[in-house]
């Protein structure tokens, strides 16, 4: 690989360089000659500012990979924050309790059985059973059904018997950490469901779910309570202060969590059949369909493991702000999108990854930290956001060369020269994207 | 073939699903809506612009409460949900419900104007509450002054950093919306008071946090990195400076820093301030009681002013308890 072709690669990380060395040259100095950028409170900061947008945006490259969009992951995460608050604040049966619960429960069934299921499968492929999208059918009744069933069984009942102990009194930070995001799994769930079995458009789809969830959150926290304050101490258990604490004295934990996001489901996507199939099925999905990939299975998980995530930073959007509401996550889709895209994947699905999003997420984050520090007019700080965003999506999709020719102002070079990462390799099957995956 | 029924079960199953949740919906709602329509003797419609917000959701509970009181008076609440087209069919179908008065809560002046003329010529008096609309034929105005709250605040941003003359000190402003006239007044109103002060330094350029608390947060947390002395947190509203209170408690630097806030809602600022984590707040008063009050004289056939303007109070710690008190919290 020569050396200017190394340099179009990476140059997403280039650019998150050229922010991050803007921001040290530029940041205003403390009264001890200390640079303010630079320190490490305010690099922390800036990571805790960042993960909440960064968790949804975690889901959102997922689904935007299978070629399909999240806009309801602002409502979902807002609904979740309104479980968080009112399982944290109110004892008894309310209706976050009522709605939690079962969805925890369903949800612990389903993984545990699932993966007993596929820890069998695992083991019999390696005594040489029929390797295939069928080889569960060969599996003995006893391995391939009973025993699944009655492990998820066995966990739902214990997820029951720990929940159902803390309703008389108030959540404590370990269950809602269960439920909300399980409540925003099944939202997201559904979503998937009707996106797939209805044949409907993902956009048409989760933007329904995000008009739904949100009156839903607003009918959940009751019509006297546009927010639900949670004073950690007073009206909400103690424990819920680690989740803003900081671990180790240096990394925020939601922090901690967003890294923890982006590692688990980028491995899941580089390493795994499943991460092939999700590029599999954005770079052509009938390809992939005939190529014997569980498209629908894929598709769900997709759309849960979205939902799944947006109920995360629900729960640390109240540890972080003290206070549930029904629009707190306003915009947020949007937010999301813009670091996913300016990560370098392509809203067409089939191309890019996580780590793209991580800089994408870090670019946005970073920029806002180095405007406020120079306490740019908010007004302000909204145009030079929009330009940023065109101009990295620029370099990103497109050399110089062909956006000058675009305004007659230069010639095409043609494609291969400076080694683009543009459309020309982007459309090539299914299949072959397995091979190189898109993007790191 | 399979995929294909499964379609159609799919469809079918959804449709039968909608028919039945909309057949019972249609069956309970106007049964179960208002069973004290019949007796009462008045109906008065009220446009409410959103119910999301806080100051909004305290405005519908003052005006229930008046309307509880009143046993002539059957009240109708509509919800714009934030948006000019929805708040404008909403008054549309008030005035095809014909109520006796309309109170209105405009989402903003110039959208909601057309619509109100349009209740005035169908001879349905108009009381407008909190915001204004671009013409005079209505019947009466109620609403706060935003102008004059900012001044108060000013007034006591001054005696806070060392009264008139030798006040000096290091302030935080965050911005409500930036568009919104409340956030123009409540700026412009305070620096009466603060820019008179030379020793006064302002910090921040125009920072909005667009009302909200999460997003004060967030500025004030960079604000506390970039300036290690702050004196003083002035927010346009109570959330706000309470969520500049937790960024500075955050960062261990709360005791050093005094917040200031507008609205008084009690279970927000009134109780934050009895907590002592802000000096003061400042009452925003809603104009629901109020409004319905006046409603009810108008169809007494009592004659009512054109104009009232509802008056501020400062809440400190001194009298944050008994107002906690009066509102049972």
């Amino acid at each position: 690989m020569s050396a200017l072709r190394l340099l179009s690669r990476t140059k997403l990380y280039w650019g998150l360089a050229l922010i991050f060395l803007i921001g040290a040259m530029s940041s205003p100095v403390s009264s001890s000659g200390r640079n303010i950028f630079l320190s490490t409170g305010n690099l922390t900061d800036v990571l805790r500012q960042v993960s909440i947008t960064g968790l949804v945006a975690t889901g959102m490259t997922i689904v935007i990979l299978i070629g399909g969009i999240d806009l309801s992951v602002g409502s979902v995460m807002a609904f979740a924050t309104v479980v968080s608050a009112m399982l944290l604040t109110q004892a008894g049966w309310t209706g976050s309790a009522l709605l939690g619960i079962p969805a925890t429960t369903l949800v612990a069934f389903v993984a545990v059985a699932a993966l007993i299921h596929f820890v069998f499968k695992g083991l019999a492929r390696g005594k040489g059973v029929a390797i295939g999208h069928r080889a569960d059918i060969r599996l003995d009744p006893m391995r391939g059904r009973i025993l699944p069933i009655a492990g998820g069984l066995t966990v739902a009942c214990l997820v029951i018997w720990f929940l159902s102990g803390q309703v008389s009194s108030k959540f404590g930070v370990i269950a809602v950490l269960m439920t909300a995001p399980c409540v925003g799994l099944v939202f997201g769930l559904i979503s998937g469901v009707i996106i797939v079995g209805g044949r409907l458009q993902p956009f048409i789809v989760t933007l329904a779910m995000m008009v739904g969830a949100l009156g839903s959150a607003r009918l959940l926290a009751g019509q006297d309570s546009a927010v639900l304050p949670v004073y950690t101490g007073s009206n909400a258990t103690e424990d819920f202060e680690l989740l803003r604490s900081m671990a180790w004295g240096v990394i925020p934990v939601p922090g901690l969590f967003f890294i923890a996001a982006i590692v688990i489901f980028g491995s899941l996507l580089k390493f795994t059949a499943f991460g092939r199939y999700v590029f599999a099925i954005g770079g052509n999905e009938d390809a992939a369909r005939l190529s014997g990939v569980d498209v629908v299975r894929v598709k769900l998980s997709a759309y849960a493991i979205s939902g799944f995530l947006a109920g995360i930073a629900g729960v640390l959007f109240v540890a972080q702000y003290r206070q549930g509401k029904p629009d707190a996550g306003q915009g947020l889709e949007l937010d999301a999108i813009a670091a996913v895209v300016i990560g370098g994947t392509s809203l067409m699905g089939g191309r890019g990854g996580l780590v793209g999003t991580l800089v994408g997420v870090l670019i946005f984050g970073l920029l806002s930290d180095i405007l406020q520090l120079h306490n740019i007019n908010s007004n302000l700080q909204l145009v030079l956001k929009g330009l940023i965003i065109v101009c990295t999506v620029l370099v990103q999709e497109r050399n110089l060369g062909q956006v000058l020719a675009a305004f007659g102002l230069a010639r095409t070079k043609g494609e291969v020269t400076g080694g683009t990462t543009g459309r020309a390799g982007q459309r090539t099957a299914a299949l072959q994207q397995e091979g190189n995956g898109g993007n790191p | 073939m399979r995929e294909f029924m499964k379609r159609r079960e799919f469809l079918k199953l959804t449709s039968a699903a909608a028919i039945v949740t909309g057949a019972g919906a249609t069956l309970i709602l106007p049964a179960g809506f208002n069973p004290a329509r019949a007796a009462a003797k008045w109906t008065v419609g009220f446009s409410q612009a959103t119910t999301l917000e806080p100051w909004r959701v305290q405005f519908n509970k003052d005006i229930k409460k008046e309307a509880e009181k009143q046993p002539d008076v059957n009240l109708i609440i509509t919800d714009g949900e934030d948006k000019t087209e929805k708040q404008v069919a909403d008054v549309e179908n008030l005035i095809r419900q014909e109520v006796k008065v309309l109170l209105i809560s405009p989402k903003e002046s110039a959208g909601l104007t057309g619509v109100v003329l349009k209740a005035i010529d169908a001879g349905i008096p108009v009381i407008v509450l909190d915001r204004n609309v671009d013409t005079d034929k209505y019947t009466q105005f109620i609403g706060g002054d935003n102008k004059l709250i900012g001044r108060e605040a000013g007034k006591y941003a001054v005696e806070l950093l060392g009264g008139a003359g030798k006040a000096k000190g290091n302030l935080v402003e965050i911005w409500g919306g930036m568009g919104t006239e409340p956030a123009h007044d409540r700026h412009d109103g305070f620096h009466e008071f603060t820019d008179k002060e030379a020793a006064i330094k302002n910090l921040l350029s125009e920072q909005s946090a667009d009302w909200k608390q999460d997003k004060a947060y967030d500025i004030m947390t960079t604000a506390l990195r970039n300036n290690e002395q702050i004196d003083l947190v002035y927010g346009h509203n109570d959330p706000m400076a309470y969520g500049a209170y937790l960024a500075a408690k955050d960062a261990g630097r709360e005791k050093d820093i005094k917040f200031i806030g507008i609205d008084g809602l009690p279970d927000e600022g009134v109780t934050w301030v009895s907590k002592g984590e802000l000096a003061a707040t400042f009452l925003y008063a809603t104009p629901g009681a109020e409004g319905l009050r006046q409603a009810v004289k108008l169809l007494n056939g009592e004659k009512i002013e054109k104009t009232i303007v509802l008056p501020t109070m400062k809440i400190t710690k001194e009298n944050a308890p008994e107002i906690l008190k009066a509102n049972g919290l």
